[in-house]
């Protein structure tokens, strides 16, 4: 049912580093590729997540979508869509 | 890093529609005084209580039976137990069980498992099919969500429950409340309070949410930072529903517009404190028994009886008619 997708996205500008991101439990993956200080909730957005839908952990704590990412940091996410 | 606004500590959540971001011991404290306001407010519990949990093995309801289980060592007359409803959805239920029996088992409950197979004759996925080749119109969320009530009503009275506590959430209410206004159902929206109405049936068993005011995430959230949070899989037929496509639309409100559900929640409350006043008018007319089953119905059957019946899984004296995917 699931599918493995790396998909790589990048932004304008020399790439400063390389954020992993995973959604527990499926084969969704995304490596993505920053040149500047971003948030977490703009690497969702990019990638077409929601932030809203999501519990986030970096490099395995817990952290609200407003945490910054650096290279080789690794993104866990929680779907909170689930039902019951 | 982002700093918990009361201790300076690193956070776990930000609320934007509240402007304040918890790190994880004052998130924690944060969803304890949320969730025992809510059940002061409305008077969910009295001092002396079965509470049943209906759980189905996803992180809300897990997260609802862990929290209400602490609170109950401070409640010397509570009892708790918890009620999983097994629908038989492959793939899914199976997996979903064994995070049911792990946290049941951590907490040491008392429980019990009701399987649509043993009560009906058939799983839901059986169903689903049944209803397919017979061309009847409804969603598998429809019969899912009817049976599970039903099932859920009967077995909690059974356990001895006087009370049934569901995981309903802030974001599961507003979308049911959505989705009723779509369909002109204002009847529906009326019980969608936080304790259903005390129903005079002696079969009924009382209904309360002690999450009412908890977003989806939240309890998600309380789910991961108490190790709660199950493995994760969808159920298959979630997608495409009308709720699913809500849900998506109203999240997305919620980061342009933060606050958007709050407000869903008070327009709600709203509404149904004007509707109960013209009730008589909203409501079918009085709670009856089902002429084949005897449970709480607002006609002559009860929509599982109904149900039953159009599949003809069931024959007129409350029989299960059995073999049903075999004779095409
Ligand atoms: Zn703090
Ligand atoms: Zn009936």
């Amino acid at each position: 049912m699931y599918y493995r997708e790396i998909r790589y996205s990048r932004t304008k500008g020399a790439v400063m580093g390389k954020v992993k991101v995973k959604i527990i439990d499926t084969e969704q993956e995304w490596i993505v590729e920053i040149s500047a200080p971003t948030s977490i909730k703009d690497i969702l957005e990019k990638i077409g997540l929601s932030p809203e839908e999501y519990i986030v952990s970096k490099n395995g704590e817990v952290v609200p979508e407003d945490e910054e990412v650096s290279d080789g940091d690794t993104i866990i996410l929680y779907p909170v869509v689930s039902g019951g | 890093m982002v700093n918990c606004s009361f201790c300076g500590r690193r956070a776990v959540y930000v609320s934007r529609a509240l402007g304040k971001a918890y790190c994880k011991k004052h998130f924690l404290e944060y969803f304890d005084k949320k969730v025992r306001r809510t059940i002061r407010k409305y008077k969910m519990f009295s001092e002396k209580e079965t509470i049943i949990v209906a759980v189905s093995g996803g992180k809300d309801s897990l997260a609802l039976l862990h929290y209400l289980v602490k609170l109950s060592k401070r409640v010397p007359g509570w009892t708790i137990k918890a009620l999983l409803i097994d629908e038989g959805i492959k793939g899914y239920r199976e997996i979903a069980i064994q995070d049911f029996l792990r946290v049941v088992r951590e907490l040491g409950v008392e429980y019990r498992i009701v399987r649509f197979k043993d009560e009906f004759g058939y799983t839901l996925d059986e169903i689903i099919e049944i209803g397919r080749r017979k061309g009847l119109p409804y969603h598998p969320c429809s019969y899912c969500g009817v049976f599970r009530r039903y099932l859920l009503n009967k077995a909690a009275r059974e356990m001895g429950g006087t009370v049934l506590a569901t995981a309903h959430n802030l974001d599961d209410v507003i979308q049911t409340y959505l989705m009723n206004i779509i369909k002109n159902s204002w009847e529906k929206i009326v019980r969608l309070g936080p304790v259903s109405g005390v129903a005079g049936h002696p079969r009924f068993v009382r209904k309360v949410k002690p999450f009412y005011e908890i977003l989806e995430k939240e309890s998600a959230l309380y789910a991961v930072l108490n190790n709660l949070y199950p493995k994760f899989v969808e159920c298959p037929y979630a997608q495409q529903s009308m709720r699913w496509y809500l849900r998506k639309y109203i999240n997305k409100l919620e980061e342009m517009y933060p606050g958007t559900k709050y407000s869903m929640l008070r327009s709600l409350l709203r509404i149904i404190s004007l509707l109960e006043d013209k009730a008589d008018k909203i409501l079918e007319g009085e709670i009856r028994s089902c002429r084949i089953c005897g449970e709480p119905a607002s006609h002559e059957l009860c929509r599982a009886c109904t149900y039953r019946l159009e599949l003809g899984i069931m024959d007129e004296q409350g029989n299960i008619i059995t073999n049903k995917l075999e004779s095409k």
